[in-house]
């Protein structure tokens, strides 16, 4: 975004600490000088003491907003012309109101297929939105970015643009994030990458270990990866045996940059991640969507539309090596014949 | 010796052990002016020896004509191109008649120049030990067409006297159930009947006859009422429908399930007669008969693909043996040309797949044909008939394996239309050219919710799902209908997966755990065994009344009692 759409536009960039780790970049990306300043913001707290809260606790927090603003951010903020984010957390929706008498546009960023299925501004989906204070960010927004803007279907009335692809040839900019993520090739190899998802951390009850169990079993413990999810607060599934453990710790996007598809196979309950490489790369690799084999909820209220993105997805977007098994025999065999053992 | 008056014609097959009891009680008959003609029919055991024995003992009465074996029906035929009596009687070879059945039909037919003459059947049901009389018809004058409508023992050709002449242009057919196809017909086309009103004739019934027992060829059965309906004279259509009706409505439902769905096609072939006869409009219990025309039944049609290989005899020969009048739909390699291949199927048959494009072509023409597919390395057995009632069948191998060895669905069914359908979808079934079983098990999971525990299950009303002693392997007496035969294995021996023989076990296990529950929840009354009746004299009043309170006891703590508490409460309550 920064040398496509900002491209000799000044710009101040704000890491989070929304995604752990995120913040250790932080030297490496004022070293190159990409951005005017790099401010750090620990957001976590701000998020978790506001996330749920009642009216009143709002209404304090938003009174605060100043406060809570300069006691998280690392520096000041200046004017903006605009403000690009990706999470309708309170921290943004803190800036919304910090900015909302000046002409600063509020502009949304892809953060995986939530931003293409959830209209997080909807009145009835959070107390929040109905809040003097926290609805002010719905007049700000102006736009939403996506890769593929016609696979939106959040409902709202946001229009949406595209996203300017990456390619991987673009070798500058790849060297550009291995030096910000101080990549290096890994040394794990295997043929089956499964990219947990955060539900975890969100507290949702599923079978995604047993499915993980599954396909360890059919392609065969030496071949299996669990990849954890940032966000979840343990490796579960290697503490369980389900997979060895991961070593690598930069962003999934970044190693397919890298590695590419290289006879990989990804297994998802419904990553987004595991679509990026198609949506964002064009690249046609070997995906296994076990959605249709999950039990429970992905999110907590948009899972039909979530099941309408996927459906889309698949019959406008998906390349030839895209599964989505119905049942775990049909699991069990997509796996055999992606895994060669079928002649 | 005079005229002979009455040809008792008895067709002898593999009768030895009952033969000389047919023939002395012909021989005791109070008819003199009788002759007795025994026909073997090829008979392999000892019994043409004992017919060659009464030839020569009774040399004016009795005469033999030995024979091929062609059936009973031409037997009798040969017996009565043979006769020389003024009327005919067929006498069972394993039945008796009493000693004046001839001497007092004749007289009867005499009397009123009667065509035929019957009279009334004294059933022995020899296993069970007691005897019943199947009265023909509560009057003595006969009304011809309330008999053929109502009458009993219409069938039977044994208890009846024809006049030799009707012979002269009437034959029985070479097949099963030839009474059935013959008798009432010429009852209708002779109707001036005489009755004696008496049982004289002795009927044995025993198990493993062509009464009590099936076979493949009893489908003759339909043809025989077929028969019937086109012989019969116009003039007694009506009552004839109606008695076809009647009997037609206990073979579906009672004595010959198994062949319900050949009657069914029977019924709808002749619908105008069944839903426009007066009489089932009038007869609500036989009227039910009715419901089975809108009945749709899989066609008697069997389905084999078989590329660049042949039909193994033994496919051919248990088909031949249990489903004789059934059409086999064969097709070898050509089929491929005339039918729309999807890729999946046009690179099975470049890879050298061909199992692959089988199971594609039987699929293919089951949704045009409808039927039963039935691949070469499997047989079947006649209880496959009863599940052409089934709208679309399917059966498991073991637990989580559904067998495409055998299935079968009425033409054009929408299951099968839609699992042709997934060969043009992108899918991995056509990928890595999955077997046809893992298709449909996946299929129904998906669309009807199968359960994968090899049990037997009917999804949404319409897919039937069978247990893999149905459809796969002979692990029952009288269960199986199709099983795989595509390994030699000695005689006496099937061969079966370890999948199948867990389930098996399984199975066993858990129905002796059931038992064990049932048992031990039955508590004492249940655990104690009745005293065994003291021997040697009878009991005293005491005793009487003590084994009289533990029966009610043991019925009392059974759970079936407990069950039915609610249901006999309210018996009772509404009864009063």
């Amino acid at each position: 975004m920064r040398r496509s759409l900002l491209g000799g536009i000044p710009s101040d960039l704000v890491v989070t600490d929304v995604t752990p780790d995120f913040q250790e970049r932080v030297p490496r990306i004022r070293e190159l000088g990409l951005f005017d300043r790099v401010l750090e913001a620990r957001v976590r707290e701000l998020n978790r003491t506001y996330g749920l809260a009642k009216e009143k606790e709002l209404t304090e927090g938003f009174w605060r907003a100043e406060s809570h603003l300069r006691f998280c951010l690392s520096q000041e903020l200046e004017d903006y012309s605009a403000v690009y984010f990706s999470n309708f957390d309170i921290f943004t929706r803190m800036l919304a109101c910090r900015y909302a008498e000046e002409a600063c546009e509020f502009i949304c960023y892809e953060d995986g297929f939530s931003t293409y299925v959830i209209d997080y501004l909807r009145q009835d989906r959070a107390l929040v939105n109905r809040h003097p204070q926290g609805s002010l960010l719905a007049g700000k927004v102006k736009e939403v970015l996506l890769y593929e803007p016609r696979l939106a279907m959040r409902g709202d009335k946001l229009p949406n643009r595209p996203l300017p692809k990456i390619s991987p040839e673009d070798r500058k900019l790849v060297e550009l994030l291995n030096y910000i993520f101080d990549y290096k090739s890994p040394r794990q190899e295997a043929r089956f990458l499964f990219l947990e998802q955060s539900f975890r951390a969100e507290g949702i009850a599923t079978n995604d270990l047993e499915l993980m169990g599954i396909c360890r079993d059919a392609v065969g413990q030496e071949n299996f990866l669990v990849k954890p999810h940032p966000r979840n607060p343990e490796n579960l599934p290697w503490k369980l045996g389900l997979s060895r453990r991961y070593e690598s710790r930069v962003p999934w996007e970044l190693l397919l940059l890298n590695e590419g598809a290289r006879g990989i196979t990804l297994l998802t309950v419904c990553s987004n991640a595991a679509l990026t490489g198609r949506l964002v790369f064009g690249l046609d690799m070997n995906t296994v969507m076990l959605y249709r084999l999950f039990q429970g909820k992905v999110l907590w209220k948009e899972d039909p539309v979530l099941q309408r993105y996927l459906r889309k997805f698949q019959s406008q977007f998906a390349g030839e090596h895209y599964y989505v098994p119905r049942t775990i025999y049909e699991l069990e065999r997509i796996l055999d014949y992606l895994g060669g053992k079928h002649e | 010796m005079s005229e002979i008056k009455v040809s008792v014609i008895i067709p002898v097959y593999q009768v030895e052990a009952y033969l000389e009891r047919a023939v002395d009680s012909a021989l005791a008959q109070t008819l003199e002016e009788k002759e007795i003609i025994l026909v073997d029919d090829g008979s392999p055991d000892g019994s043409p020896e004992i017919c060659d024995r009464y030839a020569r003992q009774y040399p004016q009465l009795i005469r033999v004509i030995h024979k091929e074996n062609e059936g009973l029906g031409l037997a009798r035929n040969a017996g009565a191109q043979a006769a020389r009596g003024e009327y005919l009687a067929f006498l069972d070879s394993d039945d008796t008649v009493e000693p004046q059945m001839y001497q007092e039909m004749y007289e009867k037919a005499r009397e009123g120049d009667y065509d035929i003459v019957m009279c009334d059947v004294n059933i022995l049901y020899v296993e069970e030990d007691r005897s019943v009389i199947s009265v023909s018809y509560p009057r003595e004058e006969i009304d011809p067409g309330d008999y053929i409508a109502r009458g009993n023992n219409i069938t039977y050709s044994v208890n009846k006297l024809f006049k030799r002449a009707i012979w002269q242009e009437n034959r029985y057919q070479r097949m099963l159930f030839e009474d059935i196809a013959l008798i009432p017909a010429l009852v209708s086309r002779y109707p001036h009947m005489g009755y004696v009103k008496k049982p004289f004739y002795n009927y044995y019934r025993r198990s493993n006859t062509i009464s009590t027992s099936q076979v493949g060829a009893m489908v003759d059965i339909v043809k025989a009422y077929r028969e019937f309906l086109e012989e019969c004279s116009p003039d007694f259509r009506e009552e004839a429908v109606y008695c076809a009706a009647r009997q037609i409505l206990w073979n579906m439902t009672d004595s010959r399930r198994l062949f319900q769905a050949d009657f069914v096609d029977f019924l709808q072939e002749y619908k105008r007669y069944f839903l426009m006869n007066p009489y089932l409009k009038k007869d609500k219990k036989t009227g039910k008969l009715l419901d089975f025309l809108d009945r749709e039944v899989i066609p008697d049609t069997f389905i084999c693909v078989h590329i660049l290989r042949e039909i193994p005899q033994g496919y051919r020969d248990s088909l031949r043996e249990h489903f004789p009048q059934s059409r086999l739909l064969e097709a070898g390699e050509e089929i491929l040309k005339t039918l729309p291949l999807p890729p999946s199927v046009q690179e099975a048959v470049e890879r050298g797949n061909f199992s692959y494009a089988e199971e594609y072509a039987a699929l293919y023409l089951l949704k045009q044909e409808g039927g039963l597919v039935v691949f070469p390395e499997y047989r079947v057995k006649l209880p496959l008939k009863a599940l052409r009632m089934n709208r679309v069948f399917f059966g498991f191998e073991d637990q989580e394996s559904v067998s495409a060895g055998c299935f079968g669905a009425l033409r054009e069914h929408y299951v099968i239309q839609a699992l042709l359908d997934t060969y043009w979808e992108k899918n991995i079934f056509n990928q890595a050219l999955l077997p046809l079983g893992e298709r449909i098990r996946d299929f129904l999971m998906v669309h009807f919710g199968l359960q994968a525990n090899g049990r037997n299950q009917l999804l949404q009303k319409e897919v039937q799902v069978y247990l893999p002693s149905i459809l796969s392997y002979d692990m029952q007496d009288g269960e199986n209908c199709c099983s795989y035969a595509g390994y030699p294995v000695p005689r006496g021996y099937q061969l079966v997966s370890d999948g199948a023989l867990r389930l098996w076990s399984e199975r066993l296990m858990e129905n002796w755990n059931l038992y064990k529950r049932e048992r031990d929840s039955r508590g004492p009354a249940g655990k104690q065994s009745l005293q065994e009746p003291v021997s040697g004299g009878s009991l005293r009043e005491q005793q009487i009344e003590e084994r009289a309170r533990q029966v009610a006891e043991l019925y009392e703590s059974s759970t079936c009692w407990k069950i039915t508490r609610p249901l006999r409460a309210l018996g009772k309550w509404l009864g009063r």
